[in-house]
């Protein structure tokens, strides 16, 4: 199976939120900022990620060609070909799927956070409201791929601002539309290498810094260094068998009150 | 580091409990590395997505997504949580009025969007709907220094009763405004009266352009949508634009400084800025008219005569818009109810007695009918002939129309009209292109006209033909009822005028304060300017 992946081409997005909406639909969210307990849209100026919101449509006002413009910036998990959430999380809840996906399996999260401070993109979130929190983020509706269909966001999308495929198809037309238009194009595909290459990628007519994407990233896979970080932690706390126990405790709880969470929304759901 | 802290600021955590959680999972760490475990389920979604949605990944769905609103559209809001990604407002918005897809991305530094509300017609779960302006409006009536008067839109009578059960086009002019007084409002006046103003300047701006070669065709502008998107897609059409504001517009001022100095005489008020503004209509693009920038005049006519009660900020002409759906709303929320209204209920005066030729505004083809009849007679001075009360090629819900009128002494004239702008697009192309063979062009931005607004009740969704013919034939059978007695030349107090120039209350209005149609006073108030948006977008055909 080949690498999936999505160019996403920022000029052609018209921030209708149609892939915010279609990700909420798919993964039975709803609307409620966790934290503030407000009702809020996936897209707009202050739209941010959170565990119950996996993509965004942020807003962003930039300068091109001395007048400023209204910029649409999707945001979701870039699923990095080699990925530090992956490599730091000790309790194996990521796994790589055979098209790409870095999926992220809840029930595994211990809650430890080290892929949220590991991710270059700032992409996994906390369920902070949660007495047994795990981290959440986009799954690259990793089921829907399975059956040959497009994630969600990239169905929906009905400016093909968001084009799925195989991530080498992809990356070729996506060099192939910046050379095709230099004046418009930044010359650069955000995705191709940044942190060793993510099978999500951008192509955009305004500065990928503008638009809120860290230019700062090693353009070479960051898990080699992470692992000189991590690397000490075991050493430090080997032979934790006592402990070892106490986690087992503490997760297996944690997923009978997820389970109890569960069953009540879903009563929820159809009251 | 960084973003350690910002993740302590943004989540109010300690630093310390931070680095107690990070050792902690540290200790994990160990343990689970050595235990070696895989996923085993497959935790990605399993919701619910339209059909369309689930084909295989290289057959992509034909109608997806749905249209870009701008959170802050002054018209509607969209709630996200009823959307379901049917696709309709999008078809509504590119195919009915050609405004989606019709301008190049990326887009320059704002949405796109006339205000027309077909979208909201459109949508099959009313995630889309109108931005209420019921609190402030609520909040003005129940003030009792304040003296709320409001003007209810031709068409807003055949829809107001379907709100509350009644058939498709019931007739329900005396109820709303009984409804209205129920309500609070202080005066109940009709639009029709000031679309009977707007005839009257409209009209003569038109004669004035076809016996002085002025700019041909002339269009009507008393739709906001379109005004719009002639500023957006055809700046350089904007001389074409009839500089006559919409009857809406008339209204405002007009009430803010003629029928403000009547009230201040009888004691009502102390001075114009204790008026507020409403209007009732069938559209929500009104709610875009009223706020933009320029429509200040009745302050500006203050300050001209000396009296610094209202600065241009302070003072609008206008101050709310409601759609015939929130005043339903309001309604019911007030507990009354539709069978205790009284059907022949009568607006009150000064600016309240309109003729039919003002209540066919509502219908595609309206306004160019009315603005014949007074056009005629502001050319030969005589009353129309009996053909002219019922120009049947500009009537009907056919997309494009055009007739050819024979007036004495101008030679024939010959008029199009179209309703929803893809339709408006194709007339504008002629004009630009020079291939135009008519003199005056009336546009509505919905399909069938203002009788289907983006602001009526969605009686049908989407919006159906057999709905739209239902109000507009009401509306020209009452003016039938107008045009009989207008012919035994009975004058009363309403629906008894086919013709806006014998409207009492507009001859009032020029002897006693205008003067004349177009005189100064008259382009103070009633006419307006427009400015070219192209800076907004870059269109594509
Ligand atoms: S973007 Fe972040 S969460 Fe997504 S795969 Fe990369 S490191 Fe992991
Ligand atoms: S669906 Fe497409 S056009 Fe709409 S906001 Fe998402 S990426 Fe942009
Ligand atoms: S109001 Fe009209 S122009 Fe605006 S989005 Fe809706 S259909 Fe399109
Ligand atoms: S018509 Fe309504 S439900 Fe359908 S896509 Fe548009 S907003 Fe969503």
């Amino acid at each position: 199976m080949a690498i999936k992946g999505v160019l996403v081409d920022i000029t052609k997005c018209v921030g209708c939120g149609s892939c915010t909406v279609a990700c909420k639909m798919w993964n039975n969210q709803n609307y409620v900022n966790p934290e503030t307990k407000e009702t809020e849209n996936a897209h707009g100026f202050e739209a941010e990620l959170d565990s119950n919101t996996w993509t965004t449509v942020q807003y962003v006002k930039a300068q091109k060609d001395g007048k400023e413009v209204l910029r649409y910036v999707k945001r979701q998990c870039m699923h990095c070909q080699d990925p530090s959430c992956s490599s730091v999380c000790f309790a194996h809840a990521f796994h790589q799927t055979e098209e790409g996906a870095v999926q992220y399996d809840p029930e595994l999260c211990v809650g430890c956070r080290y892929c949220m401070i590991a991710c270059p993109f700032d992409i996994p979130k906390y369920e902070w409201e949660k007495a047994f929190p795990s981290v959440m983020k986009c799954q690259f509706c990793s089921s829907k791929l399975a059956q040959g269909e497009a994630p969600a966001c990239a169905s929906v999308c009905p400016t093909n601002a968001l084009v799925f495929g195989d991530r080498d198809a992809l990356l070729a037309k996506a060099h192939e539309i910046i050379a095709a238009e230099p004046d418009k194009y930044v010359q650069h595909v955000y995705g191709e290498n940044e942190v060793g290459g993510t099978n999500w990628l951008y192509i955009s007519d305004v500065p990928f810094g503008d638009l809120g994407f860290p230019t700062n990233l090693p353009q070479t896979s960051v898990p080699s260094n992470v692992h000189k970080f991590t690397r000490f932690t075991p050493a430090i706390f080997i032979g934790g068998a006592a402990l070892w126990s106490g986690v087992y405790l503490y997760s297996s709880r944690r997923h009978k009150v997820a389970e109890h969470e569960g069953k009540h929304e879903e009563e929820k759901h159809e009251e | 580091m960084q973003k350690h802290d910002e993740l302590e600021n943004k989540k109010g955590m300690s630093r310390r409990r931070f680095l107690s959680v990070m050792a902690g999972a540290g200790i994990v760490g160990a343990a689970a590395t050595m235990s070696g475990c895989s996923p085993v389920s497959d935790p990605s979604g399993t919701g619910w997505l339209p059909n369309q949605y689930r084909n295989a990944s290289d057959l992509p769905a034909q109608v997806k997504g749905r249209v870009p609103l701008d959170p802050d559209n002054i018209s509607l809001i969209r709630n996200d949580e009823k959307c379901i990604l049917c696709g309709q407002c999008l078809e509504a918005c590119e195919k009915v009025q050609s405004i989606f897809g019709y301008y190049e991305l990326p887009v320059h530094d704002e949405f796109i969007c006339v205000h027309c509300g077909q979208c909201s017609l459109w949508c099959p779960t009313g995630a889309i709907k109108e931005r209420s302006e019921i609190e402030k409006v609520q909040a003005a009536i129940n003030n009792p220094d304040v003296t709320v008067v409001v003007h209810t839109a031709p068409a807003t009578r055949v829809g107001f009763g379907e709100e509350f059960g009644q058939e498709a086009g019931a007739w329900a002019e005396g109820q709303q405004v009984d409804a209205l007084r129920k309500l609070g409002f202080d005066y109940v006046l009709d639009t029709n009266w000031s679309a009977d103003l707007t005839i009257m300047e409209e009209g003569s701006e038109l004669v004035h352009r076809i016996t002085s070669g002025g700019v041909l065709p002339q269009f009507t502008s008393c739709c906001p949508g379109w005004v719009k998107f002639v500023e957006y897609y055809y700046p350089d059409l904007i001389p074409n634009l009839s500089s006559a504001k919409s009857p809406t517009m008339m209204h405002g001022p007009t009430i803010k400084t003629y029928m403000a100095q009547k009230l201040m005489d009888q004691g009502v008020i102390d001075n114009p800025t204790q008026i507020y503004n409403v209007a009732i209509m069938p559209c929500v693009a009104k709610k875009f008219e009223i706020a933009r920038e320029e429509f200040t005049d009745a302050a500006a006519y203050w300050q001209e005569q000396g009296k610094d009660w209202a600065t241009l900020e302070s003072m609008r002409d206008m101050d709310a818009v409601l759609s015939v759906r929130e005043l339903a709303d309001m309604v019911r929320g007030a507990g009354i109810k539709y069978e205790d209204l009284d059907p022949n209920a009568q607006y009150d005066p000064i600016e309240g007695i309109g003729s039919t030729a003002g209540l066919i505004f509502g219908n595609t083809g309206g306004v160019m009918e009315a603005a014949v009849r007074s056009a005629y007679y502001l050319i030969t001075g005589q009353q129309p002939p009996e053909a002219l009360y019922t120009l049947t090629p500009v009537r009907g819900l056919e997309g494009i129309k055009k007739a050819t009128l024979n007036i004495p002494g101008v030679g024939d004239v010959t008029v199009a009209v179209a309703s929803g702008l893809a339709n408006a697009r194709k007339l504008c192309e002629q004009v630009r292109a020079g291939k135009a063979d008519f003199q005056f062009m009336e546009i509505m931005s919905c399909p069938g006209g203002c009788i289907a607004g983006g602001g009526q009740p969605r009686t049908t969704v989407p919006p159906q033909d057999w709905v739209r013919q239902a109000r507009i034939d009401t509306i020209y059978n009452k003016d039938k009822v107008g045009v009989i007695n207008a012919a035994s030349d009975e004058q009363g107090k309403t629906m008894k005028l086919a013709l806006s120039h014998m409207n009492p209350e507009i001859t009032a209005i020029y002897d006693e304060f205008l003067g004349a149609p177009l005189s100064d006073l008259a382009h103070h108030l009633c006419h307006t300017e427009y400015y070219s948006r192209a800076d907004a977008l870059d269109p594509k055909n």
